[in-house]
């Protein structure tokens, strides 16, 4: 009954505030942190990058400083950032608390952190160009930076790279 | 951040005869009253295509509205126990929008109605999500009364924008700028094989533009022939919502319902002067009662503008005098693209009778936060409606 775009809103689907917005998987689409980003430039070592069911990343480097940030796939879901609500330097969560908010022109998302810890930054540049989310989310895009109480490797349900890639593509394989 | 919405098994979404070309424009679909509609084209942004809407020109597809042609010997005598608007005046070729009310005087639906050619025959456009409830209420209301019935089958398109004239007049001979915002005329396209079209001067996004209602025969191709005009995007519902909201125009379901007046509503102005006088019309005691004594109107539709996040349906509304008094609540909110820089947020809320006030500063709550907001005048764009001079 269904053609094949329908079927793939149903399966692709993302619950939004007003109306769904949907996103194909699309496997050229990068969730590499941006190379030469001020995110990688913290350190001269590479940080560990995992991701969370709910498209956030965190990007943590060897003394637990981690920039967190929504994936490209959640930012193109999502569409044109009007506005980013960000955290308070200073405001401790705990893995899963709100941290803060993404909208579009028609919906709003919530930030969760993967992790526990710290505020010790934040992105005040996306206050006045919250675009940044679409234009470059895993680096300029960045929205808080948070000195974790643990390592990544450490935290459950945190995805790798591959796992997280792997993870958008049964998203868009399953439902029916 | 996101998190995924469960199906069970969706029940088969229509589609309207356009399907295939949005499909092929590579439009994202959502369901829309049980129709899979577009929200975005491939290669356009929401904000992109609302600003093409206000500085170009958009075709959207609302073929999923109801359409209906009412003829007949007492059709005014239905049109007027239905709705406030005095039909008799209304010109030939004329479109007026309007409510449907039902006896408590609650709007059963807004709707566009054109008078054609006599008082016996009319075009009646009402929204997609009431359709079911719509064709009863027509039954049961015109029971007794010498009215058909006759649903039109068509496409209809909505041309929107600046550049919607110049895209349309290049299908027909007829002087488009003869046609003004509520005038509606059958027009032939020469290039379908002179095929009638009915065009109505307006729309849903406070700019000119026309609502075309199309054979479906030719629907298809002649919207892929519009498409051609390098003026013209295809644009989907998530622009359409941000235009609307901008112009200040109600969706039916959220800024109005059943258990809403006209004048609770803030549409006063569709009950003309004649039927104020003479009433006659489903819900006339308490609705003129109303109009007369502001006093028991206890909540009424207006806008409001904030910056920061957005406020959103459902958001209740706080006095700024006493943030522990709720006294309204958000049916409509966005981001607004073409105000304030992108940076402003607009939407539509029922105050509480003594907040309703352009200027007064209300409280939203918006994530557990509470947010000034300021109650402020609709349109939050100027129409640019083409008028009669």
């Amino acid at each position: 009954m269904f053609s094949r775009s329908i079927t793939s809103i149903s399966r692709q689907s993302l619950r939004l505030t007003s109306l769904r917005a949907s996103v194909r998987f699309n496997s050229s689409v990068s969730h590499k942190i941006t190379p030469g980003s001020i995110i990688t430039q913290y350190s001269s070592t590479a940080p560990q990058v995992r991701y969370t069911a709910e498209h956030e990343y965190i990007a943590q480097h060897a003394d637990n400083v981690s920039f967190i940030g929504i994936t490209k796939y959640a930012a193109d879901a999502l569409g044109d950032a009007t506005f980013v609500e960000l955290p308070e330097v200073g405001d401790v969560f705990a893995k899963g608390d709100s941290i803060g908010s993404v909208e579009s022109v028609k919906s709003s998302s919530e930030i969760y952190t993967p992790i526990d810890g710290e505020v010790i930054e934040v992105n005040t540049k996306l206050t006045d160009s919250p675009q940044l989310i679409n234009e470059d989310p895993l680096g300029e895009g960045w929205i808080a930076k948070i000195k974790a109480e643990v390592k990544v490797e450490e935290v459950e349900d945190l995805m790798t790279e591959e796992t997280y890639e792997m993870s958008l593509q049964d998203e868009d394989a399953d439902g029916h | 951040m996101l998190s995924r919405r469960s199906y069970s098994t969706a029940p088969a979404l229509l589609k309207t005869p356009l399907y295939k070309l949005h499909e092929s424009l590579g439009a994202d679909f959502v369901d829309f009253a049980g129709y899979a509609m577009p929200i975005l084209y491939k290669g356009q942004s929401h904000i992109e295509s609302h600003h093409w809407t206000r500085n170009k020109a958009g075709l959207f597809d609302v073929s999923h509205m109801l359409q209906q042609k009412f003829k007949g010997p007492d059709t005014i005598k239905l049109l007027e126990k239905v709705t406030p608007t005095d039909f008799k005046a209304l010109g030939q070729w004329k479109n007026q929008l309007s409510v449907l009310l039902n006896e408590q005087g609650g709007i059963v639906d807004d709707t566009i109605i054109t008078k054609h050619n006599d008082d016996n025959t009319f075009y009646v456009v009402t929204n997609a999500g009431t359709r079911e409830k719509d064709l009863k209420f027509f039954q049961e209301q015109s029971q007794g009364l010498n009215v058909q019935f006759e649903t039109i089958d068509n496409s209809l398109l909505a041309l929107q924008g600046p550049e919607a004239a110049s895209v349309l007049q290049k299908f027909t001979n007829e002087d488009l700028s003869k046609i003004y915002f509520g005038n509606s005329k059958y027009i032939t396209i020469p290039a379908f094989n002179n095929t009638e079209v009915h065009i109505s001067r307006g729309g849903y996004t406070g700019e000119d533009g026309f609502e075309i209602s199309i054979p479906n025969t030719i629907s298809y191709e002649l919207a892929q022939a519009l498409l051609e005009n390098e003026s013209l995007k295809p644009i989907g519902l998530a622009a359409r919502d941000s235009l609307r909201l901008e112009a200040g125009m109600c969706l039916y379901g959220h800024d109005l319902n059943d258990t809403i007046t006209p004048v609770e509503g803030s549409l006063s102005w569709v009950i003309s002067k004649s039927r104020r006088e003479e009433g006659g019309f489903n819900g006339a005691s308490k609705i003129l009662a109303q109009l007369k004594d502001r006093s028991l109107v206890k909540q009424q539709r207006v806008g409001f503008k904030l910056t920061g996040p957005a406020a959103r349906e459902g958001m209740e509304i706080f006095s700024i005098e006493n943030p522990e008094q709720q006294i309204g609540t958000v049916t409509s909110g966005s981001n607004s693209p073409s105000s304030g820089n992108g940076r402003t947020n607009i939407g539509q809320a029922y105050v509480q009778r003594g907040f309703q006030k352009s200027g007064t500063k209300v409280l939203i709550k918006i994530r557990n936060k509470l947010r000034e907001a300021e109650i402020a005048k609709q349109p939050f764009i100027a129409p640019k409606y083409y008028r009669e001079p």
